[in-house]
């Protein structure tokens, strides 16, 4: 194949879910025999462009480079949003039992039709509307799906590249918040980065996958990289947050925040495992 | 068309009865037909400061489970023809305000021509309070100049921006109103207090108003008279010109700068 052919069918594959940090997980014990907690795994998104089984196979093939345990019995979202409109019928069955071959195991399908909903359901398969609304309080703080800076883990063997895949998954994502966060509320932009133009006040929780841009006071809690990414930093105008963390590495402000930063532009990087809190004022960085 | 108005605030003791009674009082002497609901149920201090209290017979719950209409738990005020007054009961558990319930009798509040209905909070977030913001088109929040009670009102407003109906059908937003009470400018001078300017800053909401703290609410409590009907007094003032604003007019802020006695005030004591 020409090396600049595009692959007929092409399968992209990100992250999606929050590993919370270690700081959030309850952990009373319970003497029931059953207890029921919220609990986020992460999955695979595969993301289809087209829905025939051979060409599927193509390119997980190519992929995968052979390498039999690539995927190790992960959960995967199918996502058919690109193709589901002109994909009136897929052959359900077909597409679980090859990944399975490639040991992914579907649990949900995202992008379905309602006229595909009961197709699915009767493979044992969730639907999943994408699953960014009900984490925001406002129904206007959507996040957009399918957007992650998680890299495509492209083996070295790939014999060719993959265009496709890798603008997929580059797609630039933003969550922008434009009214105040307050008290008690938790915006959490999935996979992408936040921008909030509004005051984030104290009690308020702020997290993202990626980076943390606040254009007014940051008061509240501000969690960047959520899910791992230690690249994510946080900006704020007038930075006074009661705890920062990024890919899970948090600080506190017990004893007051420095106060030659505080209320000032700043941002918040993570450099070892060290919080590291950067002026931004103009004098500064001079 | 009728509006449905919650006095909120998170906190306790902010003055929300206090002002919930003052401004429907304002409303209705100005000639809107208002009526005034307490959510506090098993607290019930709105008939107290409206000094109704005797005259209870019905409440807001019997006309909910349908023991009472609405025509004979309705106490008209002692002074105002226009305001009329639905007391909380004393003796139920707050999980009898139904939400369907709720909804029935402010639409049918409506349909008996009110104006403006007015919902008196209980504190807190719980059951009560969800119950008298969830119908309200705009809500005035009571906030006394300290950290906590911002930040309780920051919680409110969330939850008002979450929970509302208005918020749940994606309809206009509820109108937020902030009313900072127990105001004094000497103490803000003195930096114990925080000024109208940081409780603004933080909660981002246009100021409907600014009450003075002052010992006539607790004169006007006692009597059973809203702080609103002591003519001459700064509460009474500071409350005309809540009213005053809440209806369009474009009035000033008073009672916001400290103003030092001079030596006479001093040495007389003349005020």
């Amino acid at each position: 194949m020409p090396p600049n052919t595009p692959l007929p069918a092409i399968f992209t594959v990100e992250c999606t879910g929050l590993r919370q940090p270690e700081l959030f997980m309850p952990r009373s014990p319970s003497q029931l025999p059953i207890e029921i907690k919220i609990s986020t795994v992460v999955a695979i998104s595969t993301i289809l462009h087209s829905s025939d089984p051979v060409a599927i196979d193509a390119a997980l093939k190519q992929m995968t480079g052979g390498v039999s345990d690539f995927f190790e019995d992960e959960f995967a979202v199918i996502d058919i949003g690109a193709i589901a409109a002109d994909t009136p019928r897929i052959d359900w069955q077909l597409l679980i039992d090859l990944l399975k071959k490639y040991r992914l195991n579907a649990v949900a399908v995202r992008g379905a039709l309602p006229a595909m909903a009961d197709a699915i359901r009767a493979r044992g398969l969730s639907l999943d509307d994408g699953g960014t609304g009900k984490l925001t309080p406002r129904q206007d703080a959507e996040a957009p799906p399918a957007v992650s800076a998680a890299p495509a883990p492209i083996p070295a063997p790939a014999p060719a590249p993959l265009p496709a895949a890798a603008t997929a998954v580059v797609t630039p994502g933003t969550m922008i918040i434009d009214t105040p966060v307050r008290a008690g509320q938790r915006i959490y932009a999935r996979g992408c980065d936040l921008i909030i133009t509004a005051v984030v006040n104290n009690g308020a929780e702020i997290i993202a996958d990626g980076s943390i841009h606040v254009y007014a006071a940051l008061n509240g809690r501000a969690l960047a990289g959520a899910s791992g990414n230690a690249e994510a930093r946080i900006f704020a105008l007038a930075m006074q947050p009661e705890l920062v963390s990024i890919a899970g590495v948090y600080r506190t402000f017990d004893e007051g925040f420095p106060p030659e930063l505080a209320r000032q532009p700043a941002q918040i990087r993570l450099v070892g495992d060290r919080i590291d809190i950067l002026s931004l004022s103009p004098a500064s960085r001079a | 068309m009728a509006r449905i108005i919650v006095v909120t605030s998170g906190k306790g003791g902010v003055g929300k009865t206090t002002s919930s009674a003052s401004f429907s009082t304002g409303l209705a002497t100005r000639g809107h037909k208002t009526a005034v609901l307490d959510f506090d149920v098993g607290l019930r201090n709105l008939d107290l400061i409206m000094g109704c209290e005797r005259r209870v017979v019905y409440d807001l719950i019997n006309v909910i489970n349908g023991e009472a209409s609405l025509n004979q738990a309705l106490i008209k005020d002692k002074h105002c023809d226009n305001l009329f007054i639905l007391p909380a009961s004393q003796t139920r558990d707050k999980d009898a305000l139904s939400e369907e319930g709720v909804e029935r009798v402010l639409h049918d509040l409506i349909n008996m021509g009110f104006e403006y209905i007015i919902c008196d909070s209980p504190a807190g977030i719980e059951h009560g309070a969800l119950m008298a913001l969830t119908f309200a088109d705009e809500a005035i929040i009571v906030t006394n100049p300290e950290v906590s009670s911002v930040r309780d009102s920051d919680r409110i407003l969330g939850i008002i921006q979450a929970k509302s109906r208005r918020a749940q059908t994606g309809a206009e937003p509820v109108k937020e109103h902030l009313l900072i009470t127990r105001y004094s400018p000497k103490r803000v001078e003195a930096d114990e207090m925080l000024s109208h300017e940081d409780v603004q800053e933080i909660l981002r909401i246009p100021l409907i108003g600014i009450i003075p703290e002052s010992e006539s609410v607790l004169h006007a409590s006692n009597q059973g008279n809203p702080a609103i009907h002591f003519k001459g007094t700064d509460v009474a003032e500071a409350y005309e010109d809540v009213v005053s604003r809440f209806l369009g007019q474009d009035v000033p802020l008073r009672f916001t700068a400290y103003e030092k006695p001079g030596l006479l005030q001093r040495i007389f004591g003349v005020k």
